[in-house]
């Protein structure tokens, strides 16, 4: 017996959490475009996608984020230090590589410095992830070492039911068990078999594409070259990513008080890496595919034992040249040892 | 034969004459129904080349990078009309020379590829001449009079919700032959004179600062409506600046290599209507 969730009783678990204060967010098509967004009912969520063309990444890493207010005076400067409101959220329906981006991603933000609009935002939310029963040509986790049931960065995981009447509910987090408590008059106990989750093939070996990225010799491959080509060097990909994670900062405002602000930066990016002399240490697009590629699976691994991609299949599935990760780690894992 | 066999063995015996050194066209993307831009150097490789209704991305963006071309020798290129109003573009933009772009014509009737007879852009001269009074699409043209229908607060409204999606990857600019400034407005940086930052303001200013740059200059290859990772219609913006540099200024974007841009040049007879 486990606890199940009715599709048909979703409305009253909103309604439960909303009035305990969540805001709650879930996938949704508003505009042309599917993306976390918030929700006052089950029948705004877009939940049978494979996943929202955006990640969930958004609402933790904002594309602008502000920073400090600052006023310039004759002798001294007024600053302000902007922080995001406090607000418990819930986000609901979220894939396992989505969530899993997450827990990535803290490795990076907490590491040296403790980034405070990241956890800020990150503990006060509540993840419930809805584990995957299908799955399209883009999809890799199962790539890079993850799942489509995946429990990493959730709170609670919901496995979807075979007869398709709701989910199996599974606490993850002390914060899942009190989320679920909150709505434990809405469950009921019930033998559902769950349904059998996405079947998504192995495309790569990861751990021999790693190997080949820590020997100093790969650095200077023609592979970058090849692989490359076709690239454009715009950021959707990054821009994309779950758990691309670079910013630039910027003041924005007139000689004597504006924003200092945080915003999204690509290593696809030419300017990326322009130095104030005009000198571009990676000054064309296979320097800089190269550094993104070394970056999540090298360096980043290097330094935090994973790898820094959890295989949503985004930076493919949404490329203008149908370009994206899988393919370069697929021409490297072929690589004869 | 089909074209995509014809073009083939064109490309291999080009390639092995050496009468170009590098052909540019389409391979198996990564799913059934995908095309991707492929680079054939050899006569052996031309065999990865396809030509189906899949192959709708407008190439000729890939003859800009410095360098390509500048050794005098030629490339190949596989075109659809839009694509050579590109290179007539590119041509009178001094951006490249016509005579080392030879062009693999094709367009594509109701799903079917057909060959268009030339090598040269000025081989299609009629051709694209005679696109001149085609218009839209019947679906682009119904979106497009949708727009129109709207009143000025409505359409803003439509606008800011489409713009609130961007997030300023500029795959827009990156995907189109038209945006080959080495460096880009939104790229200067000492002043930074437009805003980077991904909100309101920041993305309106994107959007319209590259509309407006594409005035007159927008050949409808869709290729920025496509490449949009967050589904903004694009191609409705670029529309409507190629709708006024015709209706104002008889100018069809591409239509001959020796064309002025409509915005860097001045006739006696241009209408003033605009100036109070």
């Amino acid at each position: 017996m486990t606890r199940i969730l009715l599709h048909d009783r979703l409305d009253d678990c909103l309604a439960a959490w909303r009035s305990s204060g969540f805001r709650v967010l879930a996938p949704t098509r508003r505009d042309d475009l599917t993306r976390f967004d918030e929700v006052q009912g089950a029948a705004e969520m877009a939940l049978d996608i494979i996943m929202p063309e955006r990640t969930i990444k958004d609402h933790f890493f904002l594309q602008t984020e502000p920073m400090i207010r600052y006023r310039i005076k004759k002798q001294e400067i007024d600053t302000e230090e902007m922080l995001p409101p406090e607000q418990k959220r819930l986000f609901f329906g979220v894939r396992p590589c989505d969530a899993s981006g997450l827990a990535i991603d803290d490795q990076l933000f907490g590491w040296d410095y403790k980034d405070a609009y990241w956890f800020q935002r990150r503990e006060n939310s509540v993840i419930v992830t809805i584990a995957c029963t299908k799955a399209d040509d883009f999809c890799m986790c199962t790539s890079v070492q993850l799942s489509p049931d995946s429990t990493k960065g959730s709170d609670v995981m919901l496995h979807p039911l075979k007869d398709g009447r709701g989910w199996q509910v599974v606490t993850l987090t002390d914060r899942g068990k009190s989320l679920v408590d909150g709505i434990a008059s809405i469950l009921q106990e019930d033998a559902a078999a769950a349904a059998p989750t996405a079947s998504v093939p192995v495309k790569f070996d990861v751990d021999k594409v790693a190997s080949w990225l820590a020997d100093p010799a790969s650095f200077e491959s023609h592979l970058w070259k090849e692989v490359s080509q076709r690239c454009i060097g715009c950021g959707s990909c990054t821009f994309l990513c779950p758990t691309c994670h670079c910013f630039d900062i910027q003041d924005e405002g007139d000689t004597y008080s504006g924003i200092r602000r945080k915003n999204w930066d690509s290593c696809s990016f030419a300017m990326f890496t322009m130095h104030t002399s005009g000198h571009n240490p990676r000054n064309t697009q296979s320097t800089r595919w190269r550094q993104r590629i070394m970056h999540k699976f090298n360096y980043y691994r290097g330094k935090f034992d994973v790898n820094s991609c959890s295989g949503c299949g985004r930076c493919t599935r949404q490329c203008p040249v149908d370009m994206g990760i899988t393919e370069t780690l697929q021409v490297i894992s072929n690589l004869p040892r | 034969m089909g074209i995509q066999e014809q073009y083939r063995i064109e490309a291999a015996e080009l390639l092995s004459s050496g009468a170009v050194k590098l052909v540019i066209g389409y391979g198996q993307g990564s799913t059934p129904d995908r095309r991707r831009p492929v680079f054939i150097r050899s006569a052996e490789e031309s065999k990865q080349l396809l030509l189906d209704s899949y192959c709708v991305a407008n190439l000729s963006g890939y003859l800009v990078p410095e360098g390509l071309l500048s050794d005098g020798k030629s490339v190949g290129v596989f075109l659809k009309p839009d694509g050579i109003r590109s290179v007539n573009i590119l041509t009178a933009e001094a951006q490249v020379n016509p005579d080392q772009v030879v062009i693999f014509g094709f367009d594509i009737e109701n799903g079917n590829t057909k060959p268009l007879s030339g090598r040269k852009a000025i081989d299609f001269a009629p051709l694209i001449e005679s696109m001149k009074s085609t218009g839209l699409s019947p679906e682009l043209q119904h979106e497009a009079d949708r727009l129109e229908q709207m009143s000025a607060s409505e359409r803003f409204e439509y606008w800011k919700a489409q713009f609130a999606k961007c997030i300023k990857c500029y795959a827009c600019r990156q995907v189109c032959p038209m945006c080959y400034c080495r460096r880009c407005i939104v790229d200067v940086n000492q002043p930074q004179w437009v805003n980077t930052s991904s909100h309101t303001l920041g993305n309106f200013e994107w959007n319209i600062v590259r509309a407006f740059h594409l005035a007159g200059r927008c050949v409808a290859c869709g290729g920025c409506d496509r490449a949009c990772p967050v589904n903004i219609p694009l191609r409705l913006i670029n529309h409507r600046m190629s709708k006024e540099a015709l209706d104002a200024f008889d100018h069809f974007a591409g239509e001959s290599a020796d064309q002025k841009p409509v915005l860097a040049t001045f006739r006696q007879d241009d209408p003033e209507t605009f100036i109070l």
